[in-house]
């Protein structure tokens, strides 16, 4: 049977992996590559690596990172996005180790272009970035460049009911690294019930990622900070979350040998 | 390499070694978490620790409630303090052997055990393996403390496991009291990945032998962490009280000393009496080797500390790091000595770790230096802390006369 | 680990990042040899073909390095070939993803769209052939999947399944030459212990 997903994410802001809070405030954690060793042994489903100011410097994905990330031989997938801006970009990120990669600003300025990367890499390779919130009872769609936020363009709801790209990381982003903060409404709201959805943003407890994961359209929760402030999160959340289709926690022995002694 | 950019508040900048965020006020991550010390309410805070250690306490009273790792210098004497004597808990002390110990470390540590009537167990790593260790991690990353952080931050997880004493009791978190790293809120644990990044520069016990031929695991499996299925069958957990306490160390030590006993030296390279007392290295060769390699050295941590407080202004702090960064170390001898190298071998191993991002060689063997208190404006006139930031001596490294290191001190009952 | 160390040889054709499946097969205790060069591709214990991307410019870029005759001989002649997920599809005889393309054609059978769901995306659980020595351990296991497209083969050769709506083939072996259509170097755990058990049993058989 397929599995729901517990993605763990690692936000990086020039070079370093920090805790992003509300989209706004930064608090610095340590190095990424060291992060995502971590929660491969700690066993998350999958890792989204998000370098949130590739755009702003105009440079495209990453791909020292990526391969350095890579270069460690991680044993978990990996999610990259931040600043894939054409095809060319987005195939490199996946040939620099990538298995799946994350869209966002590039669905602002040319939904289309965004639809081609199914191409190359396959609609199971891409993931819409959605920064959303509420307002005046409807969806907002943020452009985190600007800081604006609009209703959700016809265009991308086309490009998404096209099956060109597989899924949507809605992101509460006015929420993020808000104890609990998560706003339910956001996956109330969503006007496409069989697009499969990732909920990221403010998720930090037990009951809340229950609430979100046990609806029918939500393949995954992604947890960012909170997976931060104690040895063995992703393990306690999973113990906290049994009777979910989600893959039972691990706890890989130290000496690899040892598992098949 | 990204501009390097300078707090305006304090005096550290975006070349933090543990990462800085500065936000658009130019006002750093670690500041802004400062503020949370004013704004919260401690008093809710406190009762939040205690029900977080209501689990904790042994009914029978025949097993420790915790396990509290200390030295002879540090907030170790406050830690004790509010674990014993504000928290009512039975904690059992740990510490691990640096070798570098000064005869008034040896004396804090026995009166810390003494004065609160504890347990404590001391861990010595062999001195062979300790050297071979020190030797490389000198050599190739400029780590004269590597065995000493990997140790103290090994020890008491280990002896949690041993022992099946699934809290362990620190003071502040590192990284949310210099660079703003977590809220106190967020109440952030111990992690092994927080260990590996930052503690042990991203080199764990098992990363020495792949990197050095000279060591082998039977010379560093005794700073190898225990691994998860033992951590989580045992609930093993590492809580900080600076998550749950308004931390001032100065106020904290004045207390100390005070009324339990505590003692203090001076140093060249820091205005700061009371913290490092009980180390020949820390703020001697280990601080010259961070000015080195990072352009900034351990006053300014200090003083960073002391104008967040509101004890400094942000010139008077820079003045009084101008003062102290460039002072010469006085016991590179001894540690010469005790590793088996010669003068002109740590010198020269000194210049090979000095960042050129920092560093300049004018000319032969004299350098221009180029660090953060170079480009952090301008600093007060006067030199002398004012008095609310003055930190007294009350006694001197070489306590008892004793001037050399220490590796198992005798004398106290 | 019982036996000797082998060398397994990856072969390095553009189709991205190859590090998690080198140290996957270094974490067992092996050498691995990530190239495209056909005498020490020849001269390893088992060869594996990974894959990412789409067929038809998997397979142009196999022709484009003189692999693919190199790789239909090698199998035929009987040294271990283990395809990892694109890899594995590029071991049928054609694929219709885009437009027909010929694979290597040494397991018969032909590569279509998923049938009653657009991708396959996540951790599923494998339903192995208990005949089957070498998978069947990992029986009911859970592995990572990314795909869109799923090999068709007769019975002989599908040695295991996983399902959405319906079942499909996710395992495939004749002889010496096995396919996986999960990653198995992204399965944590059961990934290794997964390949493991085919690499050591392919080889030492």
């Amino acid at each position: 049977m397929l599995e729901k997903r517990l993605i763990g994410v690692i936000t990086v802001k020039d070079g370093w992996a920090v805790q992003s809070i509300g989209y706004r405030r930064h608090r610095p954690l340590g190095r990424p590559e060291v992060i995502a060793e971590n929660l491969d042994r700690w066993g998350v489903d999958e890792i989204l690596l998000q370098c949130i100011d590739r755009d702003a410097q105009g440079g495209g994905p990453d791909l020292a990172l990526l391969e350095r990330l890579c270069r460690r031989g991680l044993s978990t997938p990996l999610v990259y996005a931040g600043g894939v801006r054409s095809v060319s970009d987005g195939v490199r990120a996946v040939q620099a180790g990538a298995e799946r990669i994350g869209i966002d600003a590039l669905l602002h300025d040319d939904p289309h272009l965004a639809a081609e990367l199914a191409e190359p890499l396959g609609a199971q390779a891409l993931i819409a970035v959605l920064p959303l919130s509420v307002h005046n009872g409807a969806l907002a769609w943020l452009d985190h460049r600007s800081r604006l936020s609009t209703p959700l363009a016809p265009a991308l709801l086309d490009v998404l009911a096209s099956g060109a790209i597989s899924e949507v990381l809605l992101v509460d982003w006015q929420h993020e690294g808000v104890h609990e903060g998560f706003d339910e409404r956001l996956l109330a709201l969503w006007p496409m019930p069989t697009q499969p959805l990732i909920a990221f943003g403010g998720l930090s407890e037990p009951s809340q990622l229950r609430g979100v994961l046990e609806r029918p359209n939500v393949v995954a929760a992604a947890v960012g900070n909170f997976l931060n402030h104690r040895e063995h999160a992703v393990q306690r959340l999973k113990q906290s979350l049994a009777g979910l289709p989600l893959r039972a926690a691990t706890h890989a022995p130290l000496d690899p040998a040892r598992a098949w002694s | 390499m990204a501009a390097l950019m300078h707090c305006r508040r304090c005096l550290y900048t975006s070349a933090h070694p543990l990462g800085l965020m500065l936000d658009a006020e130019g006002i750093c991550s670690g500041c802004r978490v400062h503020e949370e010390k004013d704004r919260l309410d401690w008093a809710e805070r406190w009762q939040r620790l205690e029900s977080l250690l209501a689990p904790y306490r042994s009914r029978s009273g025949e097993t420790y409630d915790c396990i509290v790792p200390v030295s002879g210098a540090g907030d170790s004497h406050y830690i004790v303090h509010l674990v014993k004597q504000r928290l009512g808990l039975n904690p059992l002390l740990v510490t691990y052997n640096k070798y570098f110990n000064t005869s008034l470390g040896i004396r804090n540590l026995a009166n810390l055990r003494i004065r609160f009537d504890c347990d404590l167990i001391q861990q010595n790593v062999n001195p062979h393996a300790v050297k071979k260790i020190t030797r490389a991690t000198l050599r190739d990353f400029g780590s004269d403390y590597w065995h000493c952080l990997a140790g103290q931050t090994v020890f008491p997880v280990q002896t949690a496991v041993r022992y099946r004493i699934p809290l362990i009791l620190w003071g502040a978190h590192q990284g949310l009291e210099q660079v703003g790293m977590y809220s106190h809120e967020d109440e952030v644990e111990m992690t092994r990945r927080h260990r590996q990044d930052h503690d042990l520069m991203g080199r764990e016990a098992d990363d020495l032998p792949t990197m050095f031929d000279t060591l082998k695991e039977s010379d560093i499996w005794q700073y190898r962490y225990p691994d998860d299925a033992a951590l989580s069958a045992i609930g093993v957990r590492g809580v900080y009280l600076g998550n749950y306490v308004r931390w001032d160390p100065k106020a904290q030590h004045e207390q100390m000393i005070e009324r339990c006993g505590y003692r203090t030296a001076a140093f060249a390279r820091t205005f700061d009496t009371y913290d490092h007392v009980d180390c020949w290295n820390y703020m001697d060769l280990h601080d010259v080797l961070k000015l080195h390699k990072h352009g900034y050295s351990k006053v300014t941590d200090h003083a960073c500390r002391e104008i967040r407080h509101g004890r400094l202004t942000r010139a008077q702090g820079l003045a009084l790091v101008r003062r102290h960064e460039q002072a010469a170390p006085q016991h590179l001898d001894k540690f010469c000595e005790w590793l088996g190298l010669d003068r002109s071998g740590l010198g020269f191993l000194l210049d090979r770790h000095r960042n050129p991002r920092w560093w300049r060689e004018a000319e032969t063997g004299r350098w221009a230096f180029a660090g953060a208190s170079t480009t952090a404006g301008e600093a007060a006139g006067v030199t002398m802390p004012p008095a609310s930031a003055v930190f007294e001596a009350n006694d001197v490294l070489a306590h008892d006369g004793i001037d050399g290191y220490i590796t198992i001190g005798k004398g106290h009952p | 680990m019982s036996g000797a160390r082998l060398t397994i040889g990856v072969v390095d054709y553009g189709a991205g990042n190859l590090a998690s499946v080198a140290r996957a097969i270094t974490g067992l205790g092996h050498r691995c040899r990530v190239t495209r060069d056909t005498e020490t591709l020849a001269a390893a214990d088992a060869i594996v073909l990974p894959g990412v991307g789409a067929f038809p410019a998997a397979m142009a870029s196999l022709h484009e390095h003189g692999l693919v005759d190199f790789l239909r001989q090698q199998a035929r002649s009987g040294q271990p070939l283990i395809g990892i997920c694109l890899g594995m599809q590029l071991l049928a005889d054609m694929s219709l993803e885009h437009r027909l393309t010929a694979g290597l054609g040494l397991i018969p059978g032909r590569v279509r769209p998923l049938a009653g769901a657009r991708w396959h995306i996540g951790w599923n659980t494998i339903e192995i052939d208990p005949e089957d020595a070498l998978l069947s351990p990992s029986d009911g296991q859970s592995l990572y999947f990314n795909h869109a497209y799923a090999f068709d083969t007769p019975p002989p050769y599908c040695i295991g399944v996983s399902r959405l709506a319906d079942a499909f083939t996710v395992a495939v072996r004749r002889g010496k030459v096995v396919g996986l259509q999960f990653h198995p170097e992204k399965s944590q755990l059961a990934g290794r212990l997964l390949l493991k058990n085919v690499i050591e049993g392919l080889c030492r058989a």
